[in-house]
């Protein structure tokens, strides 16, 4: 009779495989908390911090281009005004006290135009004026460069009038001629908005099959449903595969909405108009999801195995509290490091992928070789925490913690 | 069958805790073997080391002739266990429960089916069986497990104390099921410290008590051995103390 319904049984590892990551998606996809807080930390966070960063960098530019300038002494040099005036520059008479507004912040520059203005140039001498600021200030420091290229504008305009009364050409006092082109694209407030891209998309891939890593392996002891699967013809190889592979695939999906959330929020967002110092187009998303697969496979299986050393949901959590803190860390201290980064930092897991990603937010290209080094150390650590999952399953002790 | 020889496990980094001692004892097909011990007596520990999942220090075990260290994939195909850990997955149903297993077993398709259907049926869940695990009462999630355990038709059944926690009707229609497939000629052991339980149903009774085997045979010869007339009295005199009858 046994032999009878033994032939009728497949003895497939892989069908068991897929019996088992079957079984872990449908669990967690049942877990309709833990969806909800993931789908929403995935699809909203990160582009609702994208829009309050580019709002608040659009309201500092708006807040250059309508120049505020209080002037002491407005009728010493009434064609200085007059130019500011042209450059829609409010121009106003400075209150008594400004010297003390500037330092306290309510006045970000003041021009102080001296008395002898007028008596100076008619002699022939430079005009005196005084910018009055607070370089400490960081909300000031737009304002007073606007102010200062203002003045050195008409300070240039004015010379060039004088040496064409003299029959001068003006190129004479000018020989050399600078032009700026900037190759750092993502300047200071841009950076930020790149770091938070690539940042939140790297979060995504350690932080998406968190819940589901931890329910299958700590869950399941805690709720003694992992003894009667040791007993199963799953051999915990097989077991440690399969519910990778289901956590691999949701982690995958939140890396996937996640990154689809910056791509559509960059593309049909009500954005304000303010220089964005990058792509994210289609290209991007498609190299983003290349650079972040080695962590889609790699954190499943490190969570999988600190899951599998709790022996409760809770105590994991708090064992895998120092891996995260490790992992959203190294990101900062690299954004921090103004240096350029060495090139062995490719090899690190998740600084690699985070240096790559930025290349990739940059236009740059992602040379294969490059590519190649990121993959390297995070494949070779998912087998070998995948095989320490396997042992942990088999060990006598994981039964243990019970009478 | 199932024949047990010799076999010791010890547990603590020294050894120190000897759970079973050298135990030796068979159960033969179409029988019913219950062992009946004080808590601690090494049960639970020598049930798992026959489902395979831990491995004994001394001795040697097989069912059906398949060593349960070296052939123990082979074993987990042929027996069905109830153990002491019984956790289902409260997200998925009943149904989903023990079609995982029959899964797990290489089963699919319509003869999965077919088997789940069967199981729902003779344990009566056909009212829950398509519900979520979560809200399940005692007596409703021992009989999803047991369905779990059995959904390959396994030829051995081993059952770690399988009536704790159930009401007097649930226990009846577990002890039905236990003889139905008795009639099959399965191979059926279970443990337990529960006297009436082993009258009941046992035709053979292994007697454990400090990881040693104190005494076997049926409940009668248990009883003429002891030189008293209830199995409850013998169980107390062949132990040589009232040792944990009080739990």
């Amino acid at each position: 009779m046994n032999t009878r319904t033994d032939a009728t049984r497949s003895d497939s590892a892989f069908a068991r495989v897929i019996a088992i990551a079957g079984k872990e998606t449908v669990d967690t996809f049942r877990d309709r908390r833990t969806i909800l807080v993931m789908l929403a930390t995935s699809i909203a966070a990160g582009p609702v911090m994208l829009m309050l960063i580019l709002n608040l960098l659009a309201s500092q530019v708006d807040k250059a281009r309508e120049l505020k300038l209080p002037v002491v002494g407005a009728e010493h040099a009434p064609a200085l005004v007059a130019f500011l005036h042209r450059q829609q520059v409010t121009v106003s008479a400075a209150p008594d006290d400004y010297a003390a507004q500037v330092r306290n912040g309510d006045l970000e520059v003041v021009l102080e135009i001296d008395a002898r203005f007028g008596a100076d140039v008619a002699a022939g001498k430079p005009g005196i004026v005084r910018l009055v600021f607070d370089r400490s200030r960081d909300r000031a420091r737009a304002a007073i460069d606007q102010t200062e290229s203002l003045l050195h504008a008409y300070e240039r305009e004015w010379g060039r009038a004088r040496l064409l009364l003299r029959g001068v050409s003006p190129d004479v006092a000018a020989p050399l001629a600078v032009e700026r082109r900037d190759l750092a694209t993502p300047q200071s407030s841009g950076s930020l908005v790149l770091f938070l891209v690539a940042y939140y998309g790297l979060f995504a891939a350690v932080i998406g099959g968190m819940a589901a890593a931890l329910d299958s392996t700590a869950g399941e002891r805690e709720r003694q449903s992992l003894e009667p699967l040791l007993m199963t013809p799953a051999a915990p190889v097989e077991l440690a595969i399969g519910k990778w592979l289901a956590v691999v695939a949701l982690n995958a999906l939140v890396v996937l909405l996640t990154l689809s959330g910056f791509y559509l929020t960059l593309r049909f967002g009500p954005l304000p108009a303010v220089g964005i110092p990058f792509l994210f187009g289609s290209a991007e998303l498609a190299r983003f999801l290349i650079v972040l697969v080695p962590l889609i496979m790699l954190t499943p299986a490190v969570l999988l195995y600190v899951g599998g050393r709790g022996r409760t949901f809770k105590e994991a959590q708090s064992n895998v509290s120092v891996l995260l803190f490790v992992v959203s860390i190294l990101p900062v201290v690299q954004l921090f490091l103004q240096r350029k980064e060495p090139a062995w930092l490719t090899w690190v897991p998740v600084s690699g992928q985070y240096a790559l990603l930025n290349r990739a937010l940059r236009g740059e290209a992602l040379p294969v070789f490059l590519l190649a080094q990121s993959y390297v150390v995070p494949v070779a650590v998912t087998a070998l925490a995948l095989l320490a999952v396997a042992r942990l399953f088999a060990r006598e002790a994981i039964l243990a913690g019970r009478s | 069958m199932i024949v047990v020889n010799g076999i010791a496990k010890a547990f603590g980094k020294r050894g120190e805790v000897k759970a079973v001692a050298g135990v030796t004892f068979a159960a033969p097909d179409g029988e019913i073997t219950g062992l009946l011990g004080p808590n601690g007596a090494g049960k639970t520990t020598l049930l798992r080391i026959l489902a395979t999942l831990i491995r004994p220090d001394a001795g040697a075990a097989t069912v059906d002739g398949l060593d349960v260290v070296r052939d123990r994939f082979a074993v987990r195909r042929r027996i069905g266990v109830l153990s002491d850990a019984r956790g289902l997955y409260p997200r998925l149903t009943a149904r989903e429960n023990i079609r995982y297993y029959g899964a797990l077993h290489g089963l699919a398709g319509g003869e999965l089916e077919r088997r789940v259907d069967d199981l729902v049926h003779v344990l009566g869940i056909d009212g829950i069986a398509d519900r979520r695990a979560q809200g399940f009462s005692q007596g409703e999630r021992m009989k999803v497990a047991i369905a779990r355990a059995l959904v390959h038709d396994p030829h051995a059944i081993l059952l770690d104390e399988p009536t704790n926690g159930l009401d007097i009707m649930s226990t009846r229609a577990l002890r039905e099921l236990l003889r139905g497939l008795r009639a099959q000629g399965k191979c059926l052991l279970f443990s337990t410290h529960v006297m009436q339980e082993v009258s009941a149903l046992c035709d053979r009774i292994v007697i454990l008590g400090g990881g040693q085997v104190v005494a076997t045979g049926t409940a009668n010869e248990l009883v003429t051995l002891a030189g008293e007339n209830a199995l409850e009295d013998a169980f107390v005199r062949l132990l040589g103390s009232g040792e944990g009858l009080a739990a």
